[in-house]
């Protein structure tokens, strides 16, 4: 059976593209190995997977772009991708949380998607979504690696448009014990470089907890209107309060040493800096990437520096 | 303070613990050893650090800067952590820390465990100052010079080193003499720099470009803050790099 590829720009519920029989694809996922040096950029994020997209060197049928609630760049650069002649739907987020919004915003993605047709995927991918919960438990208890863990929680934006092989990867990993001396919350948009994480690790900082990804573990519905009621509290979609208190709440229960602020040139959620900074109250450290690839040196400085710091403490 | 002539040689080991602390830094190689309670010290070019270590086992050197893990060492820490401990031998009370630098700018908030780092751009870094020397053919310490005889000051407005150029060669035809755009883009420098500093009592500025009395008197009067400079601002990474070991 030939299921469709519909690429995704952020979070777009995969359990709605699955039950409508497709397959989701993140188109971010390829950026961080794609060597790519995009022309008229803005975010490197966007523009990679905007040009990419219009060479159509990525695969995919159709392309949701999540443009309202979170990312303005995309706005414009799925724009583009829809010029192109692939079929294109815009998908927008409430930044005042209203659920019948979002639900309506749901109806209408399922429409640009088909139909649904497959119902019962709803629960399918709820329950991945616990194994993800598990995970994410197990590495702040020093049980699975920051890295690993990171490398799987990212992939839940779309399972890797498989949920029973993505399901068998999960069930594979295998625990060990790993010393968190300097626990570290990495928030913000993902780094856009391919080995963040093992290179905070190399430095002496275990990341314990992934802002964006825990959004993609965190939302589920066994339904269309359930599943609007959990995805419209999508923090980075929502007032910055809401977003500052929740991760209050998640940097406690971690217990975390310190915090490391990604943030992407050109993308607006830099601006977010100075507030989360002042509003949370432990050791920030703020990096920005630019162009993917390997962690630079100068961000390697920060990283070493900013242990170091945290040892005096 | 003491400073080495280049070929003196190095204190003596005999009968004590000997450790000195060594920044290899993007153009400069700097020594520090406390003797006697006295602080003393020697720099070089960057490609010649080896003569700093001559006779030094590895188990001496603790090191820091750009090369601080290429070089012998019994132990290494980042600049950051060498400028706190290095400015707080002299100004324990330091609030802000601003470290220029042949390729970067540091501001290290010692109140809250803060830092951040400019190295995106030149314009806020020695490199850029050298690149300014360069188009007016003189050396390095003459832009301080320069600027002190300055009568009047030109607004430089652009935030990028290479387009900054253009608007001093911009200034130089409109009639302002080499003295008062040397001023100009001394002042646009501090501004760039005088933006990652927050609020704070004191400001210690450290690295070789604060030896530059222009761009220091810029940097005072955009800041109007309490600016602290070590005697020798060059070489308090490498005696932080020390401190932070003994």
């Amino acid at each position: 059976m030939n299921v469709p590829k519909t690429g995704i720009t952020a979070l777009v519920p995969p359990e709605i593209i699955f039950a409508c029989g497709g397959a989701p694809f993140d188109v971010n996922n390829v950026i961080p190995a794609s060597k790519k040096y995009p022309r008229n950029k803005l975010c490197a994020w966007t523009a990679i997977w905007k040009e990419m997209l219009v060479n159509r060197e990525i695969q995919i049928d159709s392309l949701v772009v999540v443009a309202g609630g979170d990312c303005h760049n995309a706005l414009v650069d799925g724009q583009k991708v829809a010029m192109s002649g692939l079929p294109t739907h815009f998908f927008f987020y409430p930044f005042d949380g209203d659920p019948e919004y979002l639900e309506s915003q749901m109806y209408r993605l399922t429409e640009f998607l088909g139909s649904i047709r497959y119902p019962e995927r709803f629960k399918e991918v709820r329950e991945l979504k616990k194994l993800g919960r598990m995970i994410d438990d197990r590495r702040c208890c020093g049980k699975i690696s920051p890295a690993e863990a990171f490398s799987t929680l990212i992939s839940f934006s779309d399972l890797r448009g498989d949920p029973g092989m993505f399901k068998r990867t999960i069930e594979a990993i295998r625990e060990g014990d790993f010393e968190l001396d300097n626990r570290v919350a990495l928030i913000g948009v993902p780094p856009i470089y391919q080995d963040f994480h093992e290179a905070a690790q190399s430095l002496g900082l275990q990341i314990v907890f992934d802002e964006l990804p825990y959004e993609f573990i965190r939302h589920e519905g066994t339904d269309i209107r359930d599943t609007a009621r959990s995805y419209c509290n999508y923090t980075f979609a929502r007032p910055l309060g809401l977003r500052i208190n929740f991760l209050k709440k998640e940097l406690d229960k971690r217990k975390v040493d310190g915090v490391i602020h990604y943030t992407q040139f050109a993308c607006h959620h830099m601006l977010e800096d100075e507030v989360l900074r002042k509003e949370l109250d432990y050791p920030v450290l703020t990096v920005q990437g630019d162009l993917p690839g390997s962690t630079p040196q100068q961000i390697k400085l920060r990283l070493e520096a900013f242990r170091e710091m945290l040892d005096r403490l | 303070m003491k400073g080495y002539a280049k070929h003196t040689p190095m204190p003596s080991k005999a009968g004590r613990r000997f450790m000195i602390g060594l920044d290899v830094g993007s153009t400069t190689a700097k020594m520090a050893v406390i003797e006697g309670g006295e602080v003393k010290y020697r720099i070089t070019s960057t490609h010649n650090w080896g003569e700093l270590v001559e006779g030094i086992d590895k188990d001496e050197i603790i090191s820091t800067g750009y090369f601080r893990n290429s070089v012998p060492h019994k132990a290494s820490v980042t600049e950051i952590t060498a400028a706190i401990y290095g400015a707080g031998h002299y100004f324990p009370d330091a609030d802000i820390i601003v470290d220029i630098g042949g390729q970067d700018t540091k501001v290290i908030d010692t109140r809250n465990n803060n830092f951040v780092i400019n190295d995106r751009c030149s314009a806020g870094t020695g490199a850029f100052l050298e690149f300014v020397a360069n188009y007016f053919s003189i050396e390095l310490d003459e832009l301080g010079k320069l600027h002190l005889r300055a009568n009047r000051i030109p607004d430089i407005n652009n935030t990028c080193g290479v387009f900054a150029l253009s608007e001093m060669i911009s200034q130089l035809v409109g009639g302002y003499s080499k003295e008062e755009v040397v001023a100009g883009m001394h002042y646009a420098f501090a501004r760039r720099i005088s933006s990652m500093i927050p609020d704070a009592d004191t400001v210690v500025l450290i690295g070789g470009t604060v030896k530059n009395e222009g761009m220091v008197s810029a940097l005072r009067s955009i800041l109007r803050r309490n600016i602290l400079i070590p005697e020798e601002p060059q070489i308090i990474n490498a005696l932080g790099a020390l401190k932070s070991y003994v």
